[in-house]
């Protein structure tokens, strides 16, 4: 009996360290369907001890990078049939030809389809665009995991890849009250602007194989409010401390009608002037004329509009 | 932004005029001169009229009233449309009434 003790005790002491590297070995691996992909980014269990922050991520745009606003399917135009109204250079004439490397767009709005996902997911994803599955694109997220994890190191060289089962946030917590993420790490740069630069754009995305251009708001930041000595970062604004921790809707959220309207008008102010007289063209013409000067002022740290 | 000037004329029939500006970057995809929405399109903006950090957007705008109108109100709407003209986010409205007596 001890010798079969002594047996398992062996076993679990030789299995356990194959049994971690075979863990960490299918973290490695790929995700073949949007369900897997889903799965694997999956920060669900972020809401038992984050239910605030979780619920305002919920709303948030972050949530839904793949739907555009009001229910819309911003990829759509990359799923068409290559040739047909409306597609583009990144479409295929075949649903089953997509990959990953067709939606660029996955550059912010899915980054670890990039690392993470196969060719399978873009297939799936286009039949799904094309399907209006909502639903199945709704699964398809910027989760805790990717800001707090795959987004949270620009100096890699230096400070190397984020870790696994590593969440990298504003203060170090040793120990972790999670089964995957263990520990928290300090982030050299989650309060900085730079780290929201990763996405929200400095211009034309010239790295592709056929640029493209969504936001510009980093660059605005960096070459317009900087410039006026500006000295706001984007969570200042964006990210403002509810009950003491940072509000992760990120407003504006576009789908809140009446939120978006008050943002908008706090941060955007209109004056209006007005004159009434009467313009002597010529010489016994007189005109009667109306003279509206108007001015707007905005407090952002950006251009209005962008992204 | 919308500029509605309303006034009644010498019959006493309403009369609007409406004059607008558009206010964001304008980008094409570099081959042609048209312009471009969405990303998978644009490649570069090429002229950008949008609100700017720390600059004020001065507009004046002039209405030409005919003979014998001596009145009318203008309002300034200011808007945000997101994505197309049908997905408004109203942020300002003004009305002014305009005399040109005294």
């Amino acid at each position: 009996m001890r010798l079969m003790k002594l047996a398992v005790v062996l076993v679990a002491v030789v299995a356990l360290p194959f049994a971690a590297m075979a863990m960490q070995h299918e973290g490695a691996k790929k995700a073949k369907t949007i369900d897997e992909l889903a799965k694997m980014y999956d920060s669900s269990s972020c809401k038992g001890c984050h239910s605030e922050i979780y619920a305002q991520w919920e709303k948030s745009h972050h949530a839904r990078p793949l739907m555009g606003v009001k229910g819309g399917l911003m990829l759509t135009p990359l799923a068409l049939k290559k040739g047909t109204p409306g597609s583009t250079a990144f479409s295929e004439d075949d649903p089953k030809k997509m990959k990953i490397g067709n939606y660029p767009c996955f550059k912010c709005h899915l980054p670890q389809a990039i690392t993470s996902a196969e060719d399978s997911v873009a297939v799936e994803l286009t039949e799904a665009l094309l399907a209006k599955d909502s639903a199945k694109v709704g699964k398809l997220q910027i989760t805790c995991i990717v800001c707090h994890n795959e987004k949270a190191i620009i100096h890699k060289r230096e400070l190397g890849a984020p870790e696994k089962g590593v969440l990298y946030g504003t203060k170090d917590v040793p120990s972790h009250m999670d089964g995957t993420f263990k520990t928290v790490k300090k982030s050299a740069i989650i309060k900085d602007p730079v780290f929201c630069g990763q996405c929200h754009g400095l211009g034309p995305n010239l790295e592709f194989d056929q640029a493209v251009q969504c936001a510009n708001l980093y660059g605005s930041y960096l070459h317009a409010y900087i410039p006026t000595g500006g000295t706001q970062t984007c969570q200042d604004c964006h990210m403002k401390p509810i009950n003491g921790k940072a509000d992760h809707l990120i407003a504006p959220n576009w789908n809140d009608q009446k939120a978006t309207e008050e943002l908008l008008s706090k941060a955007i102010s209109l004056d209006v002037q007005t004159l009434g007289y009467e313009w002597l063209k010529k010489a016994g013409a007189l005109v009667p004329k109306i003279v509206v000067n108007t001015k707007i002022t905005t407090t952002a740290g950006h251009r209005i509009p962008d992204g | 932004m919308d500029v509605i000037t309303k006034y009644k004329d010498k019959d006493g029939k309403d009369v609007e005029n409406k004059q607008d500006r558009q206010y964001h970057a304008q980008a094409t995809n570099c081959r042609d001169t048209k312009m471009k929405y969405g990303a998978q399109w644009k490649v570069a903006n090429i002229r950008d009229t949008s609100l700017q950090p720390g600059q004020a957007k001065k507009e004046t705008i002039e209405v030409d009233l005919p003979e014998g109108v001596r009145s009318a109100e203008v309002t300034v709407n200011l808007y945000y449309e997101l994505t197309n003209p049908d997905q408004k986010y109203p942020i300002h409205s003004v009305t002014r009434k305009v005399s040109l007596d005294r």
